[in-house]
């Protein structure tokens, strides 16, 4: 170190020699070197990541102007490079806007709006233009025909790595067959060997946009991969919003402060933030006037105090009937007030004042209104009382020994309500003792405090008493006694400095923030925001993945940061998912699916401290990611989501987030136990007719054997056993019944339909008769209760030839006993 | 009773045991027939069950039933081996043959259902008890015998027998080996002739009965020493009740002194729980308990041991039990517990081998009147 400096000392000019050497840097050249910020690192996981972005891109566009997306995607080999072609039927890039949309880093359309979208940043697409032509030296080839052009114009774009500036090399008009829409093509260093991951984009992006079409072709594969639509129904339509009052930062504040239009602090947060009107904007003030002010302290009128004479004093050259007037007043006037801060008095004595000045015709100006509240103010606060409560004057030296302060009384009480049962009167009227000599003794007679200097004052009561009396009092005891203090303080009506005031004091705007964020204020609304909805969610799975079971949950709206947010999970269980292994755990943030780093983001951390035997899923060790035939999905939509990092891979683990995803994994969870559970009772029913539908025959066998009778009919048992349906068929020389019994302890419905080879006669009521090609439907939808039986019953012309076939809906085939 | 009687009664027996055993699969029949479960009611067989009759004055089992039904896949599977066994029991007593407990348990692996199949020997055991209640057949009547005979008898008693070769007579004496006469499978082929007995007297361990025998004990005294060899068999308890009844013989218990045997006395008196149901055919509520008695480990001042965990345990279920809610038994268990010791029959021999035929036996029977 030492010889370091020496050097330092000895060289002159050191400074001019490293400033030589210090030159801005080009945001390309950072790029180059932090790639794997943006998802770049390697050739595999540029391909995905350049797809990823086109592809995000295109959603984004097509959905901005309410077009179903029809995206498609190429990867070829060509040469020594991979070419990547990304089309779209979005509404195409304006010629002026095309080159900066994909020739310059850090532009964009969403990095200043509150709103929801894929793209945030602006990054994205540019990086993978550059990373293209920084691999492969050549240049991106961008068609794009905006909806109604005639023609579509094709561009060739370079990024300027040193200006940071599209270079255009070719410019000119095309034609496309596509009537709007965009297409980039980009060469890129690259291979395949993300191939699973690739893929895993493209289906999970098909799961969250069941609205979308989507096609993959690539090399090596013949057919290209096909994800159609689901439905039709675009996303809604988001909007938006200005900024909440809970989520901006100090230097925001102070930048918004510095560029509005307001005058004042109510106006400017009214005018720039969202869910603020008058009376949030009051109620911030108020909270504002707390931190910058202070509140003062409010006291109760004390039975010590004779107002009247006290006035009396106090005012000299009205005349004694003008006084006594004003005196009456105040006297009235404090007797039917409650406990009065000090800027409550003023106002007080300057009613009365006005009153007694229209009665008496005398002029109570403000030396008189000021010596008034002064000499009040003193019999409130400063006077001296004897045991009794009676005022002690300061002269009088026979009883003075004993007198206390006035606030002694008041504080006595406040302290013993605010500390707990166990504290004796020592301690109590110890510490109310010191208060009120501290109180008394402010500088501040208005006894006016900031919530910090209240603390202090508190504290320091506290240490003194701990120190001399040799008692113990707590951290908790004195926040609750400062606590109590602070509720009976009022907030002070001093207006408020402006905004150019605020904005040009730090500490001040730094006031402003904090009552900004410790007032209630609404959630941010949330159609800046488009959850993909339960249903879709659903629906997107059902799409994807061949399950047995699927369950879906979307959270209401929470807020982060000023960011609101939605949290959304799904679950598909069983079917042709595999059983082997953990569970699937597809994670999406604004419907971008997020491929990569999977142990790093929050999702997978609470799916891994989530408890899934309660569940029903196999989870080895009863934590960490559970396993079987599953798969979950979490989707986070916010109009800021918290990435770990620029490439988007992975959401930062924010409480209030992590909270809303376990919520909405825990509801679709419960739906999948109450499935399980009902599977698995099922399952057992089942198992249990076997063993049953095994036992009881062999049982009635052997019976009719020993009895040497004939083989007794055991379908009534055992429909009986089992809790179940049974539907039986009677038939009797044309005459048809069906009987339905029902022997479980709920009513069931059912779909009963029997279909005749003749035509079936004297079919009542309540049955319906269909004749379909030669064939009659007999549908009858029964109802019948618990232990109860409904009987169907027609005849048929021809007995002879009648063939029947029952079908029976509307009970579990587990529960039912067909035997006609 | 001549001896074409007796035939006659044991095949009409024969013949209502078949009966019975078939209407219970009738009664299955019926029920399925009926399109309900099948089912059969029985006693529930425990502790908390059995009340005393006050008529006959042994206990029985009390109102309170459990239902085996078809409900349930235990259930059918008892049920199904139920009517497996009714037809093999059927078929044996109709070619008049029979097989033991344990032969039935091993016979079931050749039942063409698999579910039939018994899978522990407790568990045929335990059908067969069930069949004995639902039918009122004895398991005697079924044909059907434990694997260990019953026990052996010594006194001055002249019997005859039905075997498979013809009847015998017998003199339990005169005409047995040391061993003494060996009680058949079912008493009720015994038809006692003539005796000079004063009591019975029933021994709990082979020792002791082989003690009594050597030293002239049942001939001195002319007592019927019955051996019961630990649980006696139904064999043997159904014999010392005829004895009782039929010879009018007071019985007394000769037992080790632990609640173990305070049991195989309970069981010749007043029933088991097990066979409650049969209480009536099997108990002898008259016999009356001779010793060990804690109180003679007192008097005699008899070599002990100490009582184990479970002996505690089991001499506090006993003060439990409604069979042993006598005075006596009460008395004595809480002396035991007191003293916290236990003796065999055998450490009356600290006092010498002719202790317990000269001086024991006689001092006791003489307090309880029996000599």
């Amino acid at each position: 170190m030492t010889s370091f400096q020496s050097t330092l000392g000895e060289e002159e000019g050191i400074a001019d020699e490293l400033a030589a050497s210090q030159r801005e840097i080009s945001i390309a050249e950072f790029f180059e070197k932090n790639k794997h910020m943006l998802g770049f690192d390697s050739g595999a996981r540029g391909l995905v990541t350049a797809v990823k972005e086109a592809v995000d891109n295109a959603l984004d566009a097509c959905e901005e102007a309410g077009i179903p997306p029809d995206i498609y995607v190429e990867i070829r080999e060509a040469g020594d490079y991979y070419r990547l072609v990304v089309e779209d039927n979005g509404p195409g890039i304006t010629r002026e806007q095309l080159p900066k949309v994909f020739g310059k880093l850090l532009y964009g359309s969403r990095f200043h709006a509150r709103e929801q979208s894929r793209g945030q940043q602006g990054i994205g697409i540019s990086a993978a233009v550059l990373y293209s032509q920084l691999t492969s030296g050549k240049p991106a080839k961008i068609t794009s025909r905006p909806k109604g052009e005639s023609q579509a114009q094709y561009f060739e774009l370079i990024i300027d790595t040193d200006s940071n500036e599209p270079e255009i090399k070719a410019d000119e008009p095309t034609s496309w067959d596509r009537s709007h829409g965009t297409r980039i093509e980009v060469e890129m260093e690259a291979n395949m060997r993300a191939r699973a991951q690739l893929h895993d984009y493209i289906k999970h992006t098909a799961v969250v946009n069941p609205h979308a079409r989507l096609e993959l072709r690539e090399p090596g594969t013949e057919e290209p991969l096909k994800f159609e639509r689901g439905t039709d129904q675009l996303p809604a339509e988001t909007s938006e919003i200005r900024p909440h009052p809970h989520g901006v930062e100090l230097g925001t504040l102070i930048k918004m402060l510095e560029s509005t239009e307001s005058y004042s602090v109510s106006g400017f947060l009214q005018e720039e933030f969202t869910r603020v009107g008058k009376k949030t904007a009051d109620k911030v003030l108020d909270a504002f006037r707390d931190r910058y002010f202070g509140r003062e302290m409010a006291w109760a009128t004390p039975d010590s105090l004779d107002a009247e004479a006290v006035v009396t004093a106090a005012v000299s050259g009205k005349g004694s009937d003008a006084t006594e007037t004003f005196a009456g007043r105040v006297a009235e006037a404090l007797d039917s007030a409650g406990r009065l801060a000090h800027h409550e008095l003023v106002r007080l004595v300057a009613d009365a004042a006005e009153t007694a000045q229209e009665s008496t015709g005398k002029t109570f100006g403000d030396t008189v209104r000021a010596n008034t509240v002064d000499a009040v103010w003193t019999g409130m606060t400063a006077a001296r009382v004897d045991a009794a409560g009676r005022r002690v004057d300061a002269d009088d030296d026979a009883e003075a020994d004993d007198a206390e302060s006035v606030l002694r009384a008041p504080l006595v009480a406040l302290v013993d309500d605010a500390t707990s049962s166990q504290k004796d009167d020592a301690v109590v009227t110890g510490l109310a003792e010191r208060l009120a000599a501290d109180v008394a003794g402010l500088d501040d007679s208005r006894h006016r405090l900031t919530r910090a200097r209240l603390d202090r004052l508190v504290d320091d009561a506290a240490d003194r008493m701990v120190e001399f009396d040799e008692v113990t009092f707590g951290d908790t005891a004195r926040e609750n006694v400062a606590d109590a203090l602070w509720t009976r303080m009022a907030t002070v009506p001093d207006d408020v400095p402006n905004v150019s005031e605020v904005a040009g004091d730090r500490d001040t705007a730094s006031s402003l923030l904090e009552a900004m964020r410790g007032t209630d204020i609404l959630a941010p609304p949330t159609d800046c925001l488009a959850p993909i909805t339960a249903e879709l969610v659903e629906a997107g799975l059902r799409k994807e993945y061949d399950a047995d079971f699927y369950a879906a949950a979307t959270r209401d709206a929470e807020v982060h940061g000023g960011d609101p947010f939605i949290v959304e999970a799904g679950i598909a269980y069983g079917g042709d998912l595999p059983a082997e292994g953990q569970v699937d755990l597809l994670r999406f943030a604004n419907r971008v699916p997020l491929v990569y780093q999977r142990g790093a983001c929050a999702t997978t951390d609470v799916v891994k401290s989530i408890g899934w035997r309660n569940y029903g899923l196999d989870q080895p060790g009863g934590s960490g990611m559970p396993n079987g035939p599953a798969v979950i999905m979490v989707h986070v939509a916010s109009t800021n989501v918290p990435f770990t990092s620029e490439s988007k891979d992975a959401l930062a683990n924010i409480p209030a987030i992590e909270d809303e995803i376990e919520l909405a994994i825990r509801e679709a969870a419960r739906e999948l136990k109450s499935y399980l559970n009902k599977r698995r009772s099922m399952q057992k029913r089942r198992e249990k007719q076997d063993v049953l539908g095994r036992i009881l025959p062999e049982m009635a066998d052997k019976v009719s054997a020993v009895c040497g009778r004939d083989r007794p009919d055991i379908d009534g048992a055992l429909a009986r056993i089992m809790n179940n349906v049974s539907v039986e068929r009677e038939y009797d020389e044309g005459a048809v019944r069906l009987v339905v019994e029902n022997h479980s302890d709920r009513t069931e419905e059912l779909d009963v339909t029997d279909i005749v080879s003749v035509e079936p006669a004297d079919v009542p009521d309540d049955a319906e008769v269909v004749d379909l090609d030669g064939e009659w439907f007999v549908k009858w939808t029964p109802s019948v209760s618990g232990g109860d039986e409904a009987v169907l019953e027609y005849r048929v012309s021809d007995s002879d030839d009648a063939e029947f076939d029952v079908n029976v809906d509307g009970v579990e085939t587990e529960k039912l006993t067909v035997n006609a | 009773m001549s001896d074409t009687q007796q035939q006659n009664t044991a095949r009409l027996d024969e013949e209502e045991a078949r009966r019975q055993l078939l209407e219970l699969a009738e009664e299955f029949y019926d029920q399925f027939e009926a399109g309900d479960i099948p089912e059969m009611t029985l006693p529930t067989r425990t502790k908390s069950n059995i009340v005393f009759d006050e008529e006959a004055g042994v206990w029985v089992y009390g109102d309170r039933t459990s239902t085996r039904s078809a409900n349930s896949v235990r259930g059918a599977r008892k049920l199904l081996k139920a009517v497996y066994a009714v037809e093999f029991l059927a078929q044996q007593l109709d070619e008049d043959r029979s097989s033991t407990l344990r032969e039935l348990y091993y016979l079931s692996e050749s039942w063409d259902s698999e579910e039939a199949q018994f899978t522990s020997q407790d568990e045929s055991n335990q059908l067969i008890e069930d069949l004995e209640i639902v039918s009122g057949v004895t398991r005697e009547d079924f044909h059907m015998r434990p694997e260990e005979s019953g026990a052996k008898v010594m006194g001055p008693l002249l019997l005859r027998e039905q075997t498979r070769r013809g009847d015998r007579e017998i003199h339990c004496q005169d005409d047995v080996g040391q061993g003494g006469y060996q009680i058949p499978n079912n008493p009720d082929t015994i038809e006692f002739l003539d005796n000079d007995a004063e009591f019975v007297l029933c021994v709990e361990t082979g020792g002791m009965r082989d003690r009594l025998v050597e030293n002239g004990f049942d001939a001195d005294r002319d007592a019927i020493v019955v051996h019961l060899g630990g649980q006696p068999a139904r064999a043997t308890r159904r014999l010392t009740k005829r004895l009782h009844d039929e010879l009018d013989l007071p019985v007394v218990v000769f037992c080790d002194g632990d609640p173990w045997s305070y049991r195989i006395f309970g069981s010749v008196a007043y029933g088991s729980i097990k066979s409650a149901h049969l209480s009536e055919y099997l108990a002898t509520p008259e016999a009356r308990y001779v010793g060990i008695r804690p109180q003679d480990i007192v008097d005699y001042d008899l070599p002990t041991d100490p009582l184990s965990d479970s002996d505690v345990n089991a001499l506090e279920s006993e003060l439990e039990d409604p069979r042993f809610k006598s005075e006596f038994w009460t008395e004595q268990i809480e002396l035991q517990l007191d003293i916290d010791k236990k003796a065999e029959q055998q450490a009356l021999a600290s006092q010498g081998l002719d202790f317990v035929t000269d001086t024991y036996l006689p001092e006791r029977l003489g307090e309880m009147g029996v000599l």
